[in-house]
């Protein structure tokens, strides 16, 4: 005979390649079948669909936001001037690939018959609206119209009908000409033309505005072009805008002006990154369980096949290709599961996010396949390198198992494997870095404790007065998870960082409620009252007492202009991109106050009363934050403020930080008390009126006829609904976290399967009962879930004191709740769940559990 | 058959000064010393021994799946003091086929699969036909996709001995064939080690401590303190 070696073997490498390419895939098929697999391909499954869910969604919710923003400003960019637009822009603007209205904007006096009333005029063109719809009362009932008003016509805000004793069908004048009352508008499609000078609104059409001779040199009018169009369009003219904004153009998009209901949506979008982290984290430990059990089940077949002449690099290539099918297949599984859950979280946040939703790109599911293969890398990849080690051997001498991966080998990498996540997924390195050198510390600690407890616990079972079956199975569970000391306190710190990590994203979802309720309180004001004149201040402040049980403080108003920063003209002292911002544009309102409003936060500098006192009749002012930075201010700087014909110069001597979504009056630059006060003011308050008390409203507007009420119920619902839908999602994150933890227990149970037939094989045949044989293993499950609790409370509490401090803003605080039911439903949770799992294995005769060790 | 220890040249195995030492707590343990063997193309040889003697451990060493503490050994015309474990691997790659006293079947491969299993590491275009034709050779041609556990004792061997012959390899080691198995299956498999042996011309190493399974071969070798010793038939049948 001839060696086969010799005749019809191929020996082309390709060939061989070919070869473990098409073995590794049956043999994954068939490998299936085993527990620890589906543990894997669970787990892989669930990294997978979290990430890819988490990131299909906030990939979605971003471009939906867009828009939303897209419909506030009235279109996805918008420009603003004191005069008309040359057509070269509107050339460039439609060539990137936009869609243009044009608006004008101007505040005039409107008249029918003998009232006057000055009124905000929006003039807008046949396009208007690009997104949405105005509703308007054209006489039959509120219509959704998407357009604006005929030539000859004019639509009037409802408190311009009142104020001119109107009715629809009417004529008023405008300037030159006279339009021909229309309709009343409820809401405008958008909030483009602002209501910052709280004149009344009246609409009308472009083509009326030549007749009405309104512009003339020297009048203030603006003007607008509204441009719909896609992101792409918005990229190609980034260069212009950045020209227009330096010319003082004042240039709005989608991607800066985002609506101010962002605060609630920030940090939901921040608990939904963390929870798909958690997810991927606790799938990475189920990884890690399941692979303990996979490499040991292949043992023999690695040395078998060592045997049979395999190398170390065959032996890497097989298993590595197996473990690759799997992660594919897992992937494609997960993301499956991720769209669907993604299109969950859609649905649940419909009413706030528009229908039409661009579909989700390819990137989060790359991110997903890429997740997958992190994971298994990082979490599997040292344990499966004792497959490589096998020595053929083994075969004659079964005792000749590899040394198993060193615990901190596996740690460590794992956790490089898992911190390069963190980066990818937050972009931040040095939160990724923070959080990862805490969680090793954290976990060194746990170790330290988990051993601590494991032997009090058998010192405490070895107390227990002997007699009773009861006791007996617990000092026998106790024993047997001392004895297995090593396993046990894997599995232990494997359930604490479960139990925490479930526990965590469950209280930072509790707490970030409770933030969102106290933040928008049943009473939260509803109503606006503007323009209260000091003449009428303590008349209406006591019917309006009367009337309601709380309102804020009453703020005095004055208007005026910033003239002057640090003595230059404005222009020149800000920022290039700034020169176009609203603030240098147009009036602000100014107040001043003793002591700093309710919801205001300094971060820098000092409030008035503890401030050094100023030289020179410069006076201290208090700016937000916000527009310093826009503008380029620091404490120190000056600002001159021009109020009629006079000039204040106000030195900044501290920032303030406000909370923009609190429907409270509130301001840009606030004064000390008594320098604003020579100057003619209003007063603006805030208060809360129920839905049903209209007659309240409508008495006062009738009292004070002079005082605008603003009603913010509507933006407020909807505020309310999205906080509602936004609790949601989060609780359905929360649900996968829960899964992902349970697919942590799934896999360490099983892995540990066939060390637990062993022994309970061995107690079958020294004369246990099935009865005790089954309390033992409840027992056993019941203490490592009650110490897991305990010590993932412990790691709970720890990391959410972290999150809340670097991320969500939030005061940390204890929650004696958890130590109580972590450690109880730990108890109970792995009691029931390990319990029903080793069913099977009590089931069998100790001839079929001892041969069970080291074998399928 | 008697005069033992030739040496040749053209022995496909062939060892000089062979030792193994381990160390047991402080102290060397000597397993084997100074053992000296060459295997002809085509012979049955028989290593006796009692239970302890070192058997397996000889049997690693002559298959290369461990090395030698001292002395020379040649497999195939290769050193394999200048291999690695790769490279031992490589060598041993369809040339060399085991049967293992408890089988060694993989409990979740089933019958046909476990006879491919080497076939896996360089597969042949017919690497199926010819799982199922060795299966059928040892009278399983039924029973392909069983499972190793609904097999009995008996047909697992079997299925291990087709395992063994299915990449028409060169030498066979067999450890113990017999050890797990009740006499009168043990002497079925026997019969069929045997004349599959014979059919494909391959060389036969055996270890065991059963001497009616030794009288069978050409030629026995006694493993006794550490050192190999010829033994003639009469001996064997004592």
């Amino acid at each position: 005979m001839s060696s086969i070696a010799d005749t019809s073997r191929p020996t082309s490498r390709q060939a061989r390649g070919l070869g473990t390419l098409r073995w590794s895939l049956r043999g994954m098929r068939r490998d299936l079948r085993a527990a620890d697999v589906r543990a894997l391909f669970v787990a892989l499954a669930l990294a997978v669909a979290a990430s890819t869910m988490i990131g299909f969604f906030l990939d979605r919710l971003e471009r939906g936001l867009e828009r939303q923003a897209g419909q506030l400003l009235g279109g996805d960019l918008v420009l603003e001037q004191g005069r008309p637009f040359d057509d070269g822009l509107r050339q460039e603007l439609v060539e990137a690939g936009f869609t243009l209205s044009d608006q004008v904007d101007l505040v005039s006096m409107i008249s029918h018959a003998d009232r006057f009333q000055p009124a905000s005029l929006k003039v807008v063109d046949d396009v208007y609206p690009h997104y949405g719809v105005s509703h308007v009362d054209l006489g039959d009932g509120i219509e959704q119209l998407a357009q604006g008003p005929a030539a000859g016509e004019a639509w009037l805000g409802p408190r311009l009908m009142q104020l001119l004793e109107v009715q629809v069908g009417d004529q008023v004048q405008v300037g030159e000409t006279q339009l021909s009352v229309a309709g009343v508008i409820e809401r405008e499609a958008d909030q483009s033309g602002g209501f910052g000078n709280f004149n009344p609104r009246l609409m009308m059409n472009l083509a009326d505005l030549e007749a009405t001779n309104l512009v003339q040199p020297g009048s203030r009018v603006e003007f607008e072009i509204l441009a719909a169009g896609p992101p792409e369009a918005l990229t190609r003219v980034e260069a212009t805008l950045a020209e227009l904004r330096r010319d003082g153009v004042e240039v709005r998009d989608v991607r800066s002006d985002r609506p101010q209901l962002g605060n609630a949506l920030a940090r939901a979008e921040q608990y939904l990154s963390l929870a798909g982290l958690a997810a991927v984290l606790l799938a990475g430990v189920a990884v890690a369980m399941a692979t303990r059990r996979y490499v040991d089940r292949h043992l023999d077949t690695a040395a078998l096949l060592r045997c049979f002449g395999a190398t170390q690099r065959q032996l890497t290539r097989l298993f590595a290709l197996q473990l690759l099918w799997l992660a594919l297949a897992a992937s494609v599984v997960g993301a499956l599961l991720g769209l669907a859950g993604q299109a969950g979280l859609l649905w649940l946040l419909t009413a706030f996010l528009p229908l039409e939703l661009p579909p989700p790109g390819p990137l989060p599911l790359l991110l997903g396949v890429l997740t997958a293969l992190a994971v298994l890398a990082g979490f599997a990849g040292p344990t499966l390198l004792r497959l490589k080690r096998v020595s053929a051997l083994k075969v004659l001498r079964r005792e000749l198992d590899p040394l198993p991966a060193s615990a901190w080998l596996v740690v460590a990498v794992a956790s490089l494997v898992f911190g390069g996540l963190l980066w990818l997924y937050s972009g931040d390195p040095q939160l990724a870095f923070g959080l990862l050198a805490g969680g090793l510390v954290m976990l060194v600690v746990l170790w330290g404790l988990g051993a601590l407890l494991l032997g009090g616990v058998v010192r405490l079972a070895a107390w227990l007065p002997q007699g009773g079956s009861k006791r007996q199975a617990l000092r026998l569970g106790a024993q047997q998870l001392a004895r297995r000391r090593g396993a046990s306190l894997g599995q232990l710190l494997a359930f604490s960082v479960t139990f925490a990590a479930m526990a965590m994203i469950a209280l930072v979802r509790g707490d970030l409620l409770t933030t969102w309720q106290d933040q928008l309180p049943e009473d939260t004001p509803n109503y606006f009252a503007i323009n209260i004149q000091p003449g009428e201040r303590d008349a209406f402040i006591d019917t309006l007492d009367d009337a309601v049980d709380e309102r804020t403080t009453l703020y005095p108003m004055v208007r005026g202009r910033i003239s002057a920063i640090n003595n230059q003209t404005p222009r020149d002292a800000v920022p290039a991109d700034a020169r176009g911002d609203g603030s240098l544009r147009r009036e602000l309102n100014l107040t001043w106050r003793e002591t700093l409003p309710d919801g205001n936060r300094l971060v820098a500098g000092q409030w008035f009363d503890a401030g050094p006192a100023l030289a020179d009749g410069r006076v201290p002012i208090s700016v937000e934050d916000g527009l310093a930075e826009r503008l380029g201010l620091s404490l120190g700087d000056t600002m001159t403020f021009a109020i009629g014909s006079d000039e204040i110069v106000g030195e900044l001597t501290s920032l303030r930080n406000l909370d923009w979504d609190s429907f409270r009056p509130n301001f840009f630059v606030i004064f000390p008390p008594e320098v604003l006060e020579r100057y003619g003011h209003s007063y603006i308050t805030a208060f809360h009126l129920d839905r049903e008390r209209d007659d309240i409203s409508r008495a006062l507007v009738r009292e004070f006829p002079g005082v605008s009420l603003l009603n913010v119920e509507a933006i407020l619902g909807q505020v309310r609904e999205l906080l509602t839908q936004v609790t949601r999602a989060v609780e359905f994150v929360l649900g996968f976290v829960l899964l992902a933890g349970i697919s942590v227990l799934y896999a360490a149970l099983t892995a540990s399967r066939p060390t637990r037939a062993h022994e309970s094989g061995l107690l079958r045949v020294f004369g246990a009962g099935d009865r005790l044989i089954s309390r033992v293993q409840g027992a056993e499950f019941a203490i490592l879930g009650f110490a897991s609790g305990l010590m993932g409370a412990l790691l709970a509490e720890l990391a959410a004191a972290g999150i809340y401090l670097a991320w969500f803003d939030l005061a940390p605080r204890i929650h004696w709740g958890l130590w109580l039911t972590l450690p109880l439903g730990g108890a109970l949770l792995i009691g029931v769940i390990g319990h029903a799992l080793s069913r099977s294995v009590r089931r069998q005769t100790p001839m079929q559990s001892l041969g069970l060790l080291g074998e399928a | 058959m008697s005069d033992s220890l030739k040496t040749d040249a053209s022995a496909i195995l062939h060892a000089r000064g062979l030792g193994k030492q381990v160390t047991s707590g402080d102290k060397p343990l000597t397993i084997l010393s100074d053992l000296a063997l060459d295997v002809f193309p085509g012979e049955t040889l028989a290593i006796l021994g009692a239970s302890g003697a070192g058997k397996s451990t000889l049997l690693g060493l002559l298959a290369g799946l461990d090395e030698p503490t001292s002395g020379e050994l040649t497999l195939f015309g290769d050193a394999l003091s200048s291999l690695d474990e790769d490279g031992r691997a490589q060598l041993r790659a369809g040339r060399v086929g085991f049967v293992f006293q408890n089988f060694q079947l993989l409990p979740t491969l089933t019958a046909l699969e476990n006879v491919l299993l080497p076939l896996e590491l360089s597969p042949l275009a017919d690497s199926e036909r010819r799982g199922r034709d060795w299966l059928t050779r040892v009278g399983l041609g039924e029973r392909l996709s069983h499972l190793p556990k609904q097999l009995s004792g008996g047909e697992q061997q079997r299925v291990a001995v087709a395992r063994a012959f299915v990449t028409d390899p060169q030498l066979v080691f067999a450890d113990e064939p017999t050890g797990n198995l009740d006499p009168a299956t043990g002497k079925r498999i026997i019969d069929l080690l045997f004349s599959l042996n014979r059919e494909a011309g391959t060389t036969l190493v055996l270890v065991t401590h059963d001497h009616a399974l030794a009288r069978r071969c050409d030629r026995c070798l006694r493993l006794d303190d550490g050192r190999l010793e010829p033994l003639v038939l009469d001996e064997v049948e004592a």
